[in-house]
């Protein structure tokens, strides 16, 4: 009797599986469709642009830089004559990067956030040290709400140093939107066209004066050559990013 | 003429589809017999304890994510907890309700995963899928609420980073009604199956007083018959208020350890439940007690342990007024558990020791820290 | 109805085959090897083509058993992925590890790989569609899918690696051990047709469905229980494929093995369940027997096919045995049953108790 016992415990088996192979499938055939990802959900972290003005929203003061547990984040900036912090560089290291999100929640300036976007594979290591251009780009879509208004409304009311504040704000966009422009144009090219590593080349020489007087050396020219080979890519190539991000470590 | 044999070693690992991670056992081998175990540990030793002493305590938490990836949230909840000891800090009550939901959760999850990859590590393919399948629904809830499927970085010092969304409950009551169903299929597969029954009956026993002897703790120690919880036992957070049951096995073999988990998953999903009406009784909106950016307990030390879903975890933190941690150490349950191998593998065969170990449920960096 | 499946039959294909090469004035001996010989690699060809659609059937299967979709990309539902596959694995390079027996690590797969061939010379697709219908037609089946043990002995010996070898001695023990019921459960119809011919045996189970062997009480199903769960451990799937099981031996006896060498071993895999399906709808299931609509071969092909998926809902349902389970459910369960079944089959048969 045992064996009749176990043969129909086997048949039962049997018809669970078998009930399984009518039903449909439950996954999604990844590059063509996509899982709608969560509002919350933390990917790669993106600098975030003044809506109107397309200028970045940081401004420098390095609490992100401080929060980070692995050290991703270099925030470099130098002083102009009224001693007021201006951003010459923020690199993120994505090969470090753990995606806590304690960058952007000790961010008081909406200036950075871990936007929905996951797919950054890339060939090589070095390509994934993003600077604040490339940061920029990946950010320009990124909805996000802003805090910083609300906060700078605040201190405009009493107006009492507005000698010391216009100085700032024409420095600052100055300063910013000759790179903005360089990037504006970067954009439109690998969009437009497949990205072609030949073509950019003029531009970052453009682009020099403003940034090489900052930064003599090699971080400049480090950070820019990514942003032109991986701009295109994050946007068009469907790469299998998707594990390696959001499943990391599951063995 | 007898036949001359002799025994073999045979390494198993650190790369090895049945390990877990790398682990790497060194077994002597008489044919297909055991004669002795002998694991190797270390291979994913990333000194996080050690990290942690340079971090401050915010940035201590996503480092505590990846001590035990299956289950964060618990390593989150126990450095948190710890922390809140040395400083003494007061966590607001929807926040208890949402970490009880939040680790409640979460060992549904990682029981499923045990699900899955014992089933496969017995040779059924299937269920792995089957178990990922609901789990899907459960990393989908974290996602939603704090933006991670795997480190989640979900439960701070004082609180919890960020409140549910308002369409949480309903999915969270949905998936948990689909869990209860499921189980049924689960259990169908394998439960009653004369095969998975001759697998895993009567192989790998671990009797009570071994188990306590070697520090044994949670489901390996509640199949062997010991009735510890540190849910009942120490209470932490709010588990005092809800009414769940401490499931026990008799044997301590394969088969109780495999189903314990299955009875404790049913045990969370009534206490997820009861969380979700509890949490619709409290008031406050508040998530998180007031915590300067800038964290400094007090010069102390403080040991926290919570019920984990692979047994007791703790943390023991000493302070030295700054804003680092002087030091932590954290206790996990797969490190003793690991140790208990060599003693329930006496001359089985390779395959019982592959079941043997998948029931354990060790994870890797757990055990290496 | 009737005639447009007698116009699908293939075997005038094979007599017209032989009328052509007569014309060119070849003489006996030479004649029969050039027939033989086409017809076997018209054979190969359709065998390697089923062994194809086979893993991608698999597959899908498997994908769908676990709710996901399998291979999607190539072609219809992905249906010449294993054609891409294969292109893949010629392309590989292939991996010779450096204290390896030489002869043996590179004959294994070719003996594996032509010994799971072979068995198809004396099967009979279809009315007449036969390569060789030998008088120890089934005898031969059973010699020929044992050569697989030695290539698996030879591959786990010859890749001097630990858990090769003990994949290729668990493999030994249990092809030989499950070679016994599988022989006994077919001499159960043997019986009653008193031939060993392949042929024979279908032949037997025309007319009416009742006269296949599977519905012939009370040995009937037993017989063909016992053969099909023989049979599954003869073509080392789940739950018998301990030895190449993954979770305990990495991949077994092919652990070393890469590129083409291993996509032997995989095809043969295949073969060998193919085999198993098609010997037992031959001896069970009536073979091209059927209804009158469908032409003899595709009857076969849909029966074995059934089986095939019988065979694969057992692969992705089942945990796998321990191996001394294996050979403890051999040699005290399915050997004595079989035996049991044999002597009341023989009773009935001298009792005329039978149709």
């Amino acid at each position: 009797m045992g064996v009749i016992k176990d043969l129909k415990n086997l048949i039962a088996g049997l018809g669970i599986t078998g009930k399984h192979l009518g039903t449909h499938a439950i996954t999604v055939q990844y590059p063509e469709q996509r899982d709608k990802i969560p509002e919350r959900s933390r990917g790669i972290v993106v600098l975030l642009s003044d809506k109107e003005t397309g200028e970045l929203n940081c401004t420098a003061c390095q609490l992100c830089m401080r929060a980070c547990p692995t050290g991703a984040i270099v925030v470099e900036f130098e002083r102009d004559e009224n001693k007021r912090k201006v951003l010459t560089n923020f690199t993120l290291d994505n090969t470090i990067c753990c995606f806590c999100g304690l960058c952007e929640e000790s961010c008081n300036f909406s200036a950075l956030k871990l936007a929905q976007k996951y797919e950054f594979s890339t060939i090589g290591k070095e390509e994934l040290v993003w600077d604040m251009h490339k940061l920029q780009e990946v950010g320009r879509d990124v909805p996000y709400e802003d805090k910083r208004k609300k906060k700078k409304a605040a201190p405009k009311k009493p107006t009492p140093k507005p000698t010391e504040k216009k100085p700032e704000e024409e420095k600052k966009p100055q300063q910013t939107k000759e790179e903005v422009e360089a990037q504006a144009e970067k954009k439109a090219k690998p969009v437009d066209k497949p990205v072609d590593k030949m073509e950019p080349k003029p531009e970052p020489e453009k682009e020099k004066p403003a940034t090489e007087d900052n930064q003599p050396g090699e971080k400049p020219k480090a950070g820019e050559e990514p942003t032109e080979q991986t701009g295109g890519k994050t946007e068009q190539a469907g790469d299998d990013s998707k594990d390696d991000t959001k499943k990391e470590g599951s063995d | 003429m007898a036949l001359r044999t002799e025994e073999f070693v045979v390494n198993m690992g650190p790369h090895h589809p049945s390990t877990h991670g790398v682990c790497r056992l060194v077994l002597t081998l008489d044919g297909e017999r055991v004669k002795k175990v002998e694991p190797v540990i270390g291979y994913l030793h990333r000194s996080i304890e050690k990290i942690c002493e340079n971090r401050t305590y915010p940035q201590c938490i996503p480092m505590f994510d990846r001590i035990e990836y299956v289950t964060s949230m618990s390593c989150n909840q126990v450095f948190a907890m710890a922390a809140e000891r040395l400083a003494e800090i007061e966590v607001p009550e929807r926040a208890e309700y949402l970490r009880v939901i939040m680790l409640e959760l979460n060992r549904i999850a990682s029981h499923l995963l045990f699900y899955g990859v014992t089933a496969m590590d017995i040779g059924a393919y299937t269920p792995f899928l089957y178990g990922l399948r609901e789990r899907e629904l459960i990393i989908d809830l974290f996602e939603m609420t704090c933006g991670q499927r795997l480190t989640y970085n979900y439960i701070r010092i004082g609180g919890v980073s960020h409140d549910i969304p308002p369409e949480f409950v309903p999915k969270c009551r949905e998936a948990m009604r689909i869990i209860g169903q499921k189980m049924a299929d689960y259990e169908g597969l394998l439960n009653e199956n004369p095969i998975w029954l001759a697998r895993t009956k009567d192989i790998g026993i671990l009797r009570a007083e071994d188990a306590i002897a070697w520090g044994v703790s949670g489901p390996v120690l509640r199949a062997s018959g010991v009735k510890h919880d540190l849910r009942k036992d120490d209470p932490y957070s709010i588990y005092d208020r809800f009414d769940f049951e401490i499931p026990v096995q008799k044997n301590g073999d394969t088969f109780d350890r495999y189903i314990q988990r299955l009875d404790e998953i049913r045990e969370s999903i009534k206490i997820v439940n009861q969380a979700l009406n509890g949490l619709e009784g409290v008031e406050d909106d508040k998530i998180k007690a007031k915590v300067s950016p800038n964290f400094k307990p007090p010069a102390g030390e403080a040991y926290a342990r919570i019920e984990n879903s692979r047994g007791e975890l703790g943390t023991y933190l000493i302070s030295d007024g700054t804003k680092k941690p002087l030091r932590v150490k954290t206790r996990g349950g797969s490190y003793n558990q690991l140790q208990a191998l060599p003693l329930m593998c006496h001359d089985v065969l390779v395959a019982d020791l592959v079941a043997i170990f998948a029931t354990l449920d060790v994870i890797m960096p757990e055990v290496d820290r | 109805m009737n005639g447009f499946s007698e116009f699908l039959e293939l075997h005038p294909l094979f007599s017209w085959l032989y009328e052509l090469l007569k014309s060119t004035g070849l003489q006996d001996p030479w004649l029969r090897v050039t027939h033989y010989s086409i017809l076997g690699s018209m054979m190969f060809g359709v065998l390697s083509l089923i062994a194809l659609f086979l893993v991608w059937w698999e597959r899908k299967i498997a994908a769908h058993i676990q709710q996901r979709f399998g291979p999607m990309r190539h072609g219809w539902h992905g249906w010449y992925q294993t054609i891409m596959d294969a292109i893949k694995l010629l392309q590989k390079e292939d991996v010779k590890i450096a204290l390896r027996d030489k002869p043996v690590f590179f004959w294994a797969p070719i003996v594996c790989f032509v010994a799971a061939f072979c068995v198809y010379v004396v099967m009979p697709f279809g009315e007449g569609l036969i390569v060789a219908d030998l008088n120890i037609g089934i005898l031969y089946v059973l010699a020929i899918t044992t050569w697989t043990v030695i290539s698996l002995l030879m591959a786990g010996w010859g890749s001097n690696n630990k858990y090769a070898l003990l994949g290729g001695m668990r493999s030994a023990a249990q092809i030989v051990s499950y070679e016994v019921p599988m022989a006994v459960s077919i001499l159960t119809p043997i019986l009653f047709v008193g031939s060993l011919s392949m042929n024979d045996i279908v032949l037997s189970q025309t007319g009416p469905i009742y006269n296949w062997f599977v519905f012939r009480l009370p040995f009937g199903p037993i017989a063909f229980l016992t053969f099909i769960i023989a049979g599954t451990a003869e073509a080392n799937r789940t739950p018998f494929d301990i030895p190449e099981a993954e979770q305990e031996l990495v991949s077994g006896y092919n652990v070393e093995y890469s590129g083409m060498k291993f996509a032997m071993f995989f095809l043969a895999e295949f073969v060998n369940m193919f085999t198993i399906a098609a010997v037992a709808v031959t001896v069970f299931f009536g073979g091209w027997n059927g209804f009158q609509f469908l032409p003899s071969w595709l009857w076969f092909l849909g029966k074995t096919l059934l089986i095939v998926l019988l065979l694969m809902l057992f692969r992705w349902t089942y945990p796998r045995l321990r191996v001394d389970q294996l050979m403890m459910f051999a040699w005290k369960f399915l050997v004595p049953v079989t035996f049991v079944n044999l002597i009341i089959a023989g009773l009935f048969k001298h009792l005329g108790w039978y149709w």
